[in-house]
Protein backbone atom coordinates (compact mmCIF):
# COMPACT_ATOMS: atom_id res chain seq x y z
CA UNK A 1 0.00 0.00 0.00
CA UNK A 2 2.35 2.27 0.77
CA UNK A 3 4.68 1.07 -1.95
CA UNK A 4 1.37 2.19 -4.21
CA UNK A 5 0.91 5.70 -2.26
CA UNK A 6 4.65 6.44 -2.99
CA UNK A 7 4.50 5.45 -7.23
CA UNK A 8 1.07 7.40 -7.09
CA UNK A 9 3.06 10.38 -5.58
CA UNK A 10 5.79 9.72 -7.86
CA UNK A 11 3.80 9.53 -10.91
CA UNK A 12 2.18 12.84 -9.96
CA UNK A 13 5.19 14.78 -9.75
CA UNK A 14 6.60 12.91 -13.29
CA UNK A 15 2.97 14.26 -14.69
CA UNK A 16 3.33 17.61 -13.29
CA UNK A 17 6.81 17.64 -14.90
CA UNK A 18 5.59 16.49 -17.96
CA UNK A 19 3.02 19.03 -18.42
CA UNK A 20 5.85 21.73 -16.86
CA UNK A 21 8.08 21.07 -19.64
CA UNK A 22 5.37 20.56 -22.40
CA UNK A 23 4.40 24.54 -21.25
CA UNK A 24 7.96 25.04 -21.72
CA UNK A 25 8.04 23.55 -25.11
CA UNK A 26 5.87 26.47 -26.33
CA UNK A 27 8.38 28.91 -25.55
CA UNK A 28 11.02 27.50 -27.18
CA UNK A 29 11.04 27.21 -31.26
CA UNK A 30 12.61 23.99 -32.50
CA UNK A 31 14.91 24.90 -35.65
CA UNK A 32 12.85 22.65 -37.48
CA UNK A 33 9.66 24.29 -38.62
CA UNK A 34 6.18 22.91 -37.34
CA UNK A 35 4.35 23.01 -40.46
CA UNK A 36 7.20 20.72 -42.06
CA UNK A 37 6.93 17.96 -39.06
CA UNK A 38 2.83 18.41 -39.20
CA UNK A 39 3.12 17.84 -42.64
CA UNK A 40 5.41 14.05 -42.79
CA UNK A 41 3.47 12.83 -39.63
CA UNK A 42 0.18 13.39 -41.38
CA UNK A 43 1.76 11.38 -44.09
CA UNK A 44 2.19 8.68 -41.76
CA UNK A 45 -1.24 8.44 -40.20
CA UNK A 46 -0.37 11.21 -36.89
CA UNK A 47 -3.16 13.00 -36.24
CA UNK A 48 -3.00 15.02 -33.64
CA UNK A 49 -4.50 18.76 -33.17
CA UNK A 50 -2.27 19.28 -29.94
CA UNK A 51 0.74 22.02 -31.19
CA UNK A 52 2.77 20.80 -28.20
CA UNK A 53 3.06 17.42 -29.47
CA UNK A 54 3.87 18.61 -32.72
CA UNK A 55 6.62 20.23 -30.64
CA UNK A 56 7.70 17.51 -28.99
CA UNK A 57 8.60 15.92 -32.12
CA UNK A 58 10.19 18.65 -33.52
CA UNK A 59 12.63 18.90 -30.72
CA UNK A 60 13.15 15.82 -30.20
CA UNK A 61 14.02 15.49 -34.42
CA UNK A 62 16.49 18.31 -33.60
CA UNK A 63 17.98 16.41 -31.30
CA UNK A 64 18.90 13.69 -33.28
CA UNK A 65 19.91 15.49 -36.12
CA UNK A 66 22.09 17.79 -33.70
CA UNK A 67 23.13 14.45 -31.75
CA UNK A 68 24.38 13.41 -35.48
CA UNK A 69 26.12 16.03 -36.95
CA UNK A 70 28.30 16.00 -33.56
CA UNK A 71 29.54 12.55 -34.28
CA UNK A 72 30.16 13.85 -38.12
CA UNK A 73 31.92 16.80 -36.25
CA UNK A 74 34.40 15.11 -34.07
CA UNK A 75 35.21 12.43 -36.94
CA UNK A 76 36.18 15.57 -39.16
CA UNK A 77 38.32 17.17 -36.24
CA UNK A 78 39.65 14.11 -35.64
CA UNK A 79 40.45 13.47 -39.17
CA UNK A 80 42.11 16.68 -39.62
CA UNK A 81 44.10 16.79 -36.15
CA UNK A 82 45.37 13.75 -37.92
CA UNK A 83 46.40 15.24 -40.99
CA UNK A 84 48.06 18.21 -39.08
CA UNK A 85 50.12 15.42 -37.14
CA UNK A 86 51.63 14.28 -39.97
CA UNK A 87 52.35 17.72 -41.55
CA UNK A 88 53.86 19.62 -38.01
CA UNK A 89 55.20 22.45 -40.16
CA UNK A 90 52.14 23.97 -41.92
CA UNK A 91 49.70 25.86 -39.74
CA UNK A 92 46.55 24.71 -39.46
CA UNK A 93 45.32 24.42 -42.85
CA UNK A 94 41.73 24.03 -42.84
CA UNK A 95 39.83 25.27 -40.28
CA UNK A 96 36.81 25.23 -42.49
CA UNK A 97 34.75 22.21 -41.57
CA UNK A 98 32.78 20.61 -44.05
CA UNK A 99 30.00 18.02 -43.31
CA UNK A 100 31.47 15.31 -45.54
CA UNK A 101 29.27 12.00 -46.78
CA UNK A 102 32.74 10.20 -44.87
CA UNK A 103 31.58 11.35 -41.92
CA UNK A 104 28.05 11.84 -41.69
CA UNK A 105 28.07 7.95 -42.71
CA UNK A 106 30.23 6.71 -39.94
CA UNK A 107 28.60 8.75 -37.44
CA UNK A 108 25.44 7.47 -38.45
CA UNK A 109 26.25 3.84 -38.64
CA UNK A 110 26.75 4.28 -35.02
CA UNK A 111 23.17 5.24 -34.26
CA UNK B 1 25.66 -16.13 -67.64
CA UNK B 2 27.35 -15.34 -64.29
CA UNK B 3 27.95 -11.63 -65.77
CA UNK B 4 24.35 -11.74 -66.78
CA UNK B 5 22.93 -12.53 -63.40
CA UNK B 6 25.77 -10.05 -61.69
CA UNK B 7 24.15 -7.27 -63.81
CA UNK B 8 20.64 -8.07 -63.40
CA UNK B 9 20.92 -8.20 -59.42
CA UNK B 10 22.82 -4.64 -59.23
CA UNK B 11 19.97 -3.11 -61.41
CA UNK B 12 17.99 -4.67 -59.41
CA UNK B 13 19.10 -2.96 -56.22
CA UNK B 14 19.70 -0.02 -58.29
CA UNK B 15 16.19 0.54 -58.83
CA UNK B 16 15.22 -0.88 -55.76
CA UNK B 17 17.17 1.94 -54.02
CA UNK B 18 15.90 4.65 -56.40
CA UNK B 19 12.44 3.62 -55.66
CA UNK B 20 13.50 4.29 -51.86
CA UNK B 21 15.10 7.40 -51.86
CA UNK B 22 12.34 8.90 -54.08
CA UNK B 23 9.78 7.85 -51.25
CA UNK B 24 10.49 10.68 -49.87
CA UNK B 25 11.48 13.02 -52.71
CA UNK B 26 8.82 13.01 -55.11
CA UNK B 27 8.59 16.01 -57.44
CA UNK B 28 5.45 17.23 -55.87
CA UNK B 29 7.63 17.38 -52.64
CA UNK B 30 10.12 20.05 -53.51
CA UNK B 31 8.92 22.04 -51.38
CA UNK B 32 8.75 19.95 -47.94
CA UNK B 33 12.44 19.52 -49.81
CA UNK B 34 13.68 22.78 -49.68
CA UNK B 35 12.46 23.56 -46.59
CA UNK B 36 13.93 20.39 -44.66
CA UNK B 37 17.67 21.38 -46.12
CA UNK B 38 17.51 24.62 -44.51
CA UNK B 39 16.42 23.64 -41.32
CA UNK B 40 18.88 20.72 -41.47
CA UNK B 41 21.23 23.03 -42.15
CA UNK B 42 20.89 25.60 -39.35
CA UNK B 43 21.25 22.98 -36.70
CA UNK B 44 24.04 22.11 -38.25
CA UNK B 45 25.58 25.42 -38.15
CA UNK B 46 24.44 25.82 -34.45
CA UNK B 47 26.59 22.28 -33.68
CA UNK B 48 29.89 24.26 -35.49
CA UNK B 49 30.70 22.96 -39.34
CA UNK B 50 30.77 25.46 -41.21
CA UNK B 51 29.48 24.04 -45.00
CA UNK B 52 28.26 21.17 -45.92
CA UNK B 53 28.65 18.68 -49.26
CA UNK B 54 25.45 18.93 -51.07
CA UNK B 55 24.62 14.97 -50.78
CA UNK B 56 25.62 14.89 -47.47
CA UNK B 57 22.60 17.38 -46.66
CA UNK B 58 20.32 15.70 -48.62
CA UNK B 59 21.08 12.45 -47.21
CA UNK B 60 20.62 13.73 -43.85
CA UNK B 61 17.32 16.09 -44.98
CA UNK B 62 16.45 12.52 -46.18
CA UNK B 63 16.97 10.79 -43.08
CA UNK B 64 15.43 13.17 -40.72
CA UNK B 65 12.22 12.72 -42.64
CA UNK B 66 12.32 8.66 -42.43
CA UNK B 67 12.94 10.11 -38.28
CA UNK B 68 9.49 12.07 -38.46
CA UNK B 69 7.60 9.15 -40.32
CA UNK B 70 8.84 6.82 -38.10
CA UNK B 71 7.83 8.59 -35.20
CA UNK B 72 4.18 9.39 -36.28
CA UNK B 73 3.99 5.79 -37.91
CA UNK B 74 4.82 4.45 -34.56
CA UNK B 75 2.51 7.20 -32.75
CA UNK B 76 -0.31 6.22 -34.44
CA UNK B 77 -0.26 2.66 -33.97
CA UNK B 78 0.43 2.78 -30.11
CA UNK B 79 -2.94 5.29 -30.31
CA UNK B 80 -5.07 2.66 -32.45
CA UNK B 81 -3.72 -0.25 -29.88
CA UNK B 82 -5.40 2.13 -27.45
CA UNK B 83 -8.43 2.24 -29.17
CA UNK B 84 -7.85 6.08 -29.96
CA UNK B 85 -7.92 7.74 -32.84
CA UNK B 86 -5.97 10.75 -32.09
CA UNK B 87 -2.38 10.61 -30.22
CA UNK B 88 -1.34 11.23 -26.99
CA UNK B 89 1.95 12.34 -25.64
CA UNK B 90 2.16 8.93 -24.40
CA UNK B 91 2.19 7.21 -27.66
CA UNK B 92 4.44 9.71 -28.65
CA UNK B 93 7.04 9.54 -25.74
CA UNK B 94 6.50 5.55 -26.43
CA UNK B 95 7.41 5.63 -30.56
CA UNK B 96 10.52 7.97 -29.29
CA UNK B 97 11.73 4.96 -27.11
CA UNK B 98 11.46 2.44 -29.96
CA UNK B 99 13.78 4.25 -32.07
CA UNK B 100 16.10 4.92 -29.45
CA UNK B 101 15.57 1.43 -28.06
CA UNK B 102 19.10 -0.15 -30.21
CA UNK B 103 21.04 2.27 -28.13
CA UNK B 104 19.14 2.44 -24.59
CA UNK B 105 18.53 4.72 -22.73
CA UNK B 106 18.18 5.27 -19.04
CA UNK B 107 15.46 3.46 -16.80
CA UNK B 108 14.48 1.32 -19.95
CA UNK B 109 15.52 -1.84 -17.88
CA UNK B 110 12.92 -0.81 -15.11
CA UNK B 111 10.15 -2.80 -14.94
CA UNK B 112 7.49 -0.71 -13.71
CA UNK B 113 8.64 2.27 -15.32
CA UNK B 114 6.40 5.94 -15.86
CA UNK B 115 6.42 6.86 -19.13
CA UNK B 116 6.50 10.27 -18.42
CA UNK B 117 9.65 9.82 -16.38
CA UNK B 118 11.55 7.83 -19.09
CA UNK B 119 15.29 9.26 -19.95
CA UNK B 120 14.26 10.01 -23.09
CA UNK B 121 12.13 13.18 -21.94
CA UNK B 122 14.83 13.57 -19.44
CA UNK B 123 17.41 13.59 -21.96
CA UNK B 124 15.00 16.34 -24.48
CA UNK B 125 14.50 18.29 -21.44
CA UNK B 126 17.72 18.42 -21.06
CA UNK B 127 18.44 19.36 -24.33
CA UNK B 128 15.77 22.08 -24.54
CA UNK B 129 17.13 23.77 -22.14
CA UNK B 130 20.97 23.82 -23.13
CA UNK B 131 20.42 24.59 -26.56
CA UNK B 132 19.87 28.59 -27.73
CA UNK B 133 16.70 28.95 -29.46
CA UNK B 134 17.33 28.79 -33.48
CA UNK B 135 13.89 30.41 -35.06
CA UNK B 136 13.87 28.96 -38.61
CA UNK B 137 14.96 31.62 -41.00
CA UNK B 138 11.61 31.75 -43.77
CA UNK B 139 8.84 32.31 -42.88
CA UNK B 140 6.78 29.10 -43.66
CA UNK B 141 2.88 29.13 -44.46
CA UNK B 142 0.99 26.00 -43.88
CA UNK B 143 1.01 23.84 -46.85
CA UNK B 144 0.15 21.48 -48.59
CA UNK B 145 -1.92 24.12 -50.00
CA UNK B 146 -5.29 22.57 -49.89
CA UNK B 147 -7.24 23.86 -52.75
CA UNK B 148 -11.14 24.01 -52.45
CA UNK B 149 -12.87 21.39 -54.13
CA UNK B 150 -15.91 22.78 -55.82
CA UNK B 151 -17.48 19.31 -56.04
CA UNK B 152 -20.56 18.98 -58.41
CA UNK B 153 -23.40 20.15 -57.05
CA UNK B 154 -25.85 17.07 -56.96
CA UNK B 155 -29.73 16.92 -58.32
CA UNK B 156 -30.77 18.01 -54.97
CA UNK B 157 -28.51 20.93 -54.59
CA UNK B 158 -28.95 21.95 -58.40
CA UNK B 159 -33.14 21.74 -57.89
CA UNK B 160 -33.04 19.66 -60.90
CA UNK B 161 -35.28 16.68 -61.44
CA UNK B 162 -32.74 13.67 -61.92
CA UNK B 163 -34.07 11.93 -65.10
CA UNK B 164 -35.90 8.46 -64.01
CA UNK B 165 -36.56 6.97 -60.66
CA UNK B 166 -33.60 5.32 -60.29
CA UNK B 167 -31.45 8.33 -60.53
CA UNK B 168 -31.80 9.71 -56.43
CA UNK B 169 -31.51 12.82 -56.00
CA UNK B 170 -28.04 13.20 -53.74
CA UNK B 171 -25.94 11.88 -56.65
CA UNK B 172 -24.41 14.95 -58.64
CA UNK B 173 -26.12 16.00 -61.67
CA UNK B 174 -25.26 15.45 -65.43
CA UNK B 175 -23.38 17.49 -66.85
CA UNK B 176 -25.01 20.32 -69.68
CA UNK B 177 -26.30 17.59 -72.62
CA UNK B 178 -24.45 20.20 -74.91
CA UNK B 179 -21.50 18.82 -73.76
CA UNK B 180 -22.01 15.36 -74.73
CA UNK B 181 -25.01 15.03 -76.46
CA UNK B 182 -23.33 17.18 -79.61
CA UNK B 183 -21.46 13.60 -80.48
CA UNK B 184 -24.37 11.47 -80.57
CA UNK B 185 -26.86 14.00 -81.63
CA UNK B 186 -25.09 15.61 -84.08
CA UNK B 187 -25.80 13.18 -86.81
CA UNK B 188 -29.22 13.95 -86.43
CA UNK B 189 -28.91 17.82 -86.56
CA UNK B 190 -27.16 17.08 -89.23
CA UNK B 191 -29.79 15.90 -91.68
CA UNK B 192 -32.28 18.49 -90.49
CA UNK B 193 -29.94 21.31 -91.81
CA UNK B 194 -30.19 22.43 -94.58
CA UNK B 195 -27.94 23.66 -97.45
CA UNK B 196 -28.32 27.42 -96.03
CA UNK B 197 -27.65 27.03 -92.95
CA UNK B 198 -24.58 24.65 -93.48
CA UNK B 199 -22.88 27.17 -95.11
CA UNK B 200 -23.21 29.67 -92.51
CA UNK B 201 -22.02 26.64 -89.91
CA UNK B 202 -19.22 26.24 -92.00
CA UNK B 203 -18.39 30.38 -91.90
CA UNK B 204 -18.71 30.19 -88.07
CA UNK B 205 -16.71 27.11 -87.77
CA UNK B 206 -13.66 28.86 -89.96
CA UNK B 207 -13.58 32.06 -88.26
CA UNK B 208 -13.57 30.22 -84.98
CA UNK B 209 -10.57 27.58 -86.03
CA UNK B 210 -8.60 30.18 -87.31
CA UNK B 211 -8.72 31.98 -84.50
CA UNK B 212 -7.91 28.34 -82.37
CA UNK B 213 -4.92 27.80 -84.96
CA UNK B 214 -3.98 31.44 -83.92
CA UNK B 215 -3.93 30.42 -79.98
CA UNK B 216 -2.31 27.67 -80.48
CA UNK B 217 0.38 28.55 -82.63
CA UNK B 218 0.49 31.69 -79.83
CA UNK B 219 1.52 29.38 -77.11
CA UNK B 220 3.93 27.19 -79.73
CA UNK B 221 6.28 30.28 -79.72
CA UNK B 222 6.10 30.52 -76.22
CA UNK B 223 4.43 33.89 -75.89
CA UNK B 224 6.13 35.39 -79.36
CA UNK B 225 2.72 38.08 -79.13
CA UNK B 226 4.59 40.09 -81.83
CA UNK B 227 3.44 37.66 -84.85
CA UNK B 228 1.57 39.51 -87.87
CA UNK B 229 -1.74 39.74 -87.50
CA UNK B 230 -3.40 38.19 -90.56
CA UNK B 231 -6.74 38.35 -91.88
CA UNK B 232 -6.63 34.87 -93.03
CA UNK B 233 -9.25 34.03 -95.16
CA UNK B 234 -8.41 30.67 -96.80
CA UNK B 235 -11.97 29.22 -97.30
CA UNK B 236 -11.44 26.44 -99.62
CA UNK B 237 -8.63 25.27 -96.83
CA UNK B 238 -11.23 25.68 -93.97
CA UNK B 239 -13.68 24.03 -95.75
CA UNK B 240 -11.76 20.75 -95.20
CA UNK B 241 -11.27 21.79 -91.92
CA UNK B 242 -15.36 21.35 -91.18
CA UNK B 243 -14.15 17.45 -91.76
CA UNK B 244 -12.88 16.65 -88.73
CA UNK B 245 -13.16 13.26 -87.29
CA UNK B 246 -13.06 12.89 -83.51
CA UNK B 247 -11.41 9.59 -83.45
CA UNK B 248 -8.08 11.03 -84.92
CA UNK B 249 -8.33 14.19 -82.37
CA UNK B 250 -6.82 11.45 -79.86
CA UNK B 251 -2.94 11.37 -81.46
CA UNK B 252 -3.13 15.84 -81.34
CA UNK B 253 -3.77 16.28 -77.64
CA UNK B 254 -1.31 13.23 -77.07
CA UNK B 255 1.67 14.79 -78.50
CA UNK B 256 0.90 18.06 -78.35
CA UNK B 257 2.05 19.15 -75.05
CA UNK B 258 2.89 22.31 -74.97
CA UNK B 259 0.13 23.82 -76.70
CA UNK B 260 -2.55 21.70 -75.41
CA UNK B 261 -1.74 21.77 -71.52
CA UNK B 262 -1.16 25.36 -71.39
CA UNK B 263 -4.47 26.70 -73.25
CA UNK B 264 -6.59 24.29 -71.46
CA UNK B 265 -5.54 25.47 -68.04
CA UNK B 266 -5.40 29.13 -68.87
CA UNK B 267 -8.94 29.25 -70.01
CA UNK B 268 -10.30 27.11 -66.90
CA UNK B 269 -8.61 29.40 -64.65
CA UNK B 270 -9.99 32.09 -66.72
CA UNK B 271 -13.82 30.73 -66.53
CA UNK B 272 -13.08 29.78 -62.99
CA UNK B 273 -12.97 33.13 -62.21
CA UNK B 274 -15.57 34.37 -64.39
CA UNK B 275 -17.75 31.56 -62.67
CA UNK B 276 -17.09 32.67 -59.56
CA UNK B 277 -17.93 35.92 -60.62
CA UNK B 278 -21.06 35.05 -62.68
CA UNK B 279 -21.90 32.28 -60.12
CA UNK B 280 -22.36 29.78 -63.01
CA UNK B 281 -22.52 26.29 -61.83
CA UNK B 282 -19.57 23.92 -62.03
CA UNK B 283 -20.85 21.63 -64.57
CA UNK B 284 -20.54 24.44 -67.10
CA UNK B 285 -16.52 24.78 -66.57
CA UNK B 286 -16.73 21.15 -66.53
CA UNK B 287 -18.42 21.34 -70.22
CA UNK B 288 -15.95 24.63 -71.22
CA UNK B 289 -12.81 21.95 -70.23
CA UNK B 290 -14.06 19.41 -72.60
CA UNK B 291 -15.12 21.50 -75.49
CA UNK B 292 -11.70 23.19 -75.32
CA UNK B 293 -10.25 19.78 -76.19
CA UNK B 294 -11.98 19.38 -78.81
CA UNK B 295 -11.80 22.61 -80.36
CA UNK B 296 -8.34 22.42 -81.18
CA UNK B 297 -8.73 19.74 -83.16
CA UNK B 298 -10.47 21.30 -85.79
CA UNK B 299 -8.61 24.27 -85.34
CA UNK B 300 -5.42 21.69 -86.15
CA UNK B 301 -6.95 20.74 -88.85
CA UNK B 302 -7.28 23.79 -90.46
CA UNK B 303 -3.54 24.30 -90.32
CA UNK B 304 -3.12 21.15 -91.70
CA UNK B 305 -4.79 22.07 -94.44
CA UNK B 306 -3.28 25.34 -95.26
CA UNK B 307 0.06 23.34 -95.73
CA UNK B 308 -1.04 21.44 -98.80
CA UNK B 309 -1.53 24.12 -100.90
CA UNK B 310 -2.41 22.60 -104.35
CA UNK B 311 -4.21 19.22 -103.69
CA UNK B 312 -7.92 19.71 -102.59
CA UNK B 313 -8.68 16.11 -102.80
CA UNK B 314 -8.76 14.63 -99.08
CA UNK B 315 -7.46 11.60 -99.90
CA UNK B 316 -4.06 13.15 -101.19
CA UNK B 317 -3.68 15.44 -98.19
CA UNK B 318 -3.93 12.64 -95.67
CA UNK B 319 -0.99 10.70 -97.76
CA UNK B 320 1.25 14.33 -98.25
CA UNK B 321 1.19 14.99 -94.93
CA UNK B 322 1.41 11.87 -92.33
CA UNK B 323 4.99 12.10 -93.42
CA UNK B 324 5.34 15.87 -91.89
CA UNK B 325 3.58 14.20 -88.67
CA UNK B 326 6.40 11.91 -88.36
CA UNK B 327 9.01 14.50 -89.26
CA UNK B 328 7.93 17.51 -87.13
CA UNK B 329 7.37 15.95 -83.60
CA UNK B 330 10.86 16.98 -82.31
CA UNK B 331 10.53 20.73 -83.63
CA UNK B 332 8.81 23.26 -81.75
CA UNK B 333 6.40 24.07 -83.36
CA UNK B 334 4.94 20.94 -82.72
CA UNK B 335 1.21 22.16 -83.66
CA UNK B 336 2.03 22.13 -87.16
CA UNK B 337 4.08 18.73 -87.18
CA UNK B 338 0.58 16.83 -85.16
CA UNK B 339 -1.52 18.06 -86.96
CA UNK B 340 -3.62 15.07 -87.52
CA UNK B 341 -5.61 13.95 -90.63
CA UNK B 342 -9.48 14.33 -90.51
CA UNK B 343 -11.24 12.62 -92.48
CA UNK B 344 -14.53 13.43 -93.90
CA UNK B 345 -17.50 13.07 -91.69
CA UNK B 346 -21.04 13.63 -91.12
CA UNK B 347 -21.29 14.34 -88.28
CA UNK B 348 -18.71 17.35 -87.66
CA UNK B 349 -19.72 20.63 -88.71
CA UNK B 350 -22.83 20.49 -87.28
CA UNK B 351 -20.88 19.16 -84.05
CA UNK B 352 -18.27 21.69 -84.41
CA UNK B 353 -21.46 25.03 -84.60
CA UNK B 354 -23.08 23.53 -81.27
CA UNK B 355 -19.69 23.39 -79.66
CA UNK B 356 -18.65 27.20 -80.41
CA UNK B 357 -22.41 28.17 -80.03
CA UNK B 358 -23.31 26.98 -76.47
CA UNK B 359 -20.66 28.35 -74.61
CA UNK B 360 -21.13 31.35 -72.67
CA UNK B 361 -17.15 32.24 -72.57
CA UNK B 362 -16.23 31.74 -76.02
CA UNK B 363 -15.36 35.64 -76.63
CA UNK B 364 -11.59 35.81 -75.24
CA UNK B 365 -11.25 32.23 -76.18
CA UNK B 366 -12.01 33.30 -79.85
CA UNK B 367 -9.92 36.51 -79.75
CA UNK B 368 -6.88 34.17 -78.39
CA UNK B 369 -7.86 31.44 -81.35
CA UNK B 370 -7.69 34.19 -83.93
CA UNK B 371 -4.34 35.63 -83.00
CA UNK B 372 -3.23 31.90 -83.02
CA UNK B 373 -4.61 31.08 -86.41
CA UNK B 374 -2.91 33.82 -87.73
CA UNK B 375 0.84 32.93 -86.45
CA UNK B 376 0.09 29.66 -88.30
CA UNK B 377 -1.03 30.66 -91.15
CA UNK B 378 2.49 33.00 -91.40
CA UNK B 379 4.62 29.40 -90.41
CA UNK B 380 2.68 27.81 -92.61
CA UNK B 381 3.37 29.67 -95.36
CA UNK B 382 7.05 29.31 -94.71
CA UNK B 383 6.72 25.77 -94.54
CA UNK B 384 5.30 25.87 -97.75
CA UNK B 385 8.13 27.70 -98.71
CA UNK B 386 10.27 25.61 -97.67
Amino acid sequence: MNHNQQSGDAKNDDDSALSDFLASLMDYTPAIPDELVEHYLAKSGFQCPDVRLIRLVAVATQKFVAEVASDALQHCKARQAAVIKDKREKQQKDKHLILTMDDLSKSLLEK
Amino acid sequence: MNDGSLENRKEHEKSQKQSKSSKFRRKSDDFALAIRKVAVAQVCESVGFQSFQHSALETLSDIIVRYIYSIGKTASLNANLAGRAEANVFDVIQGLEELGSGLGFAGSSDVDRCVANSGIVRDIVHYVGHVDDIPFAYDVPRFPVVKEWKGMGSFWEKGEEPLGEHIPSWLPAFPDPETYATRSSAGNEMMSVSNGEKTELARVERKVEQSLLNLQQRFAHNGNEGGSSRDGGDNGRARKASLSNPYLAAPLLFGEKEVEVSPVLLPAKLLNEVALRNHVPENCVVGNHVSLLETFAPAIEAIKSGLCNSDNEQKKVLYNQRPLVHFKIGIGKKSLGMAPDFNSSKKDPGKIASWFGNDNEKDDQKRRAEKILKESRESSQERAQL
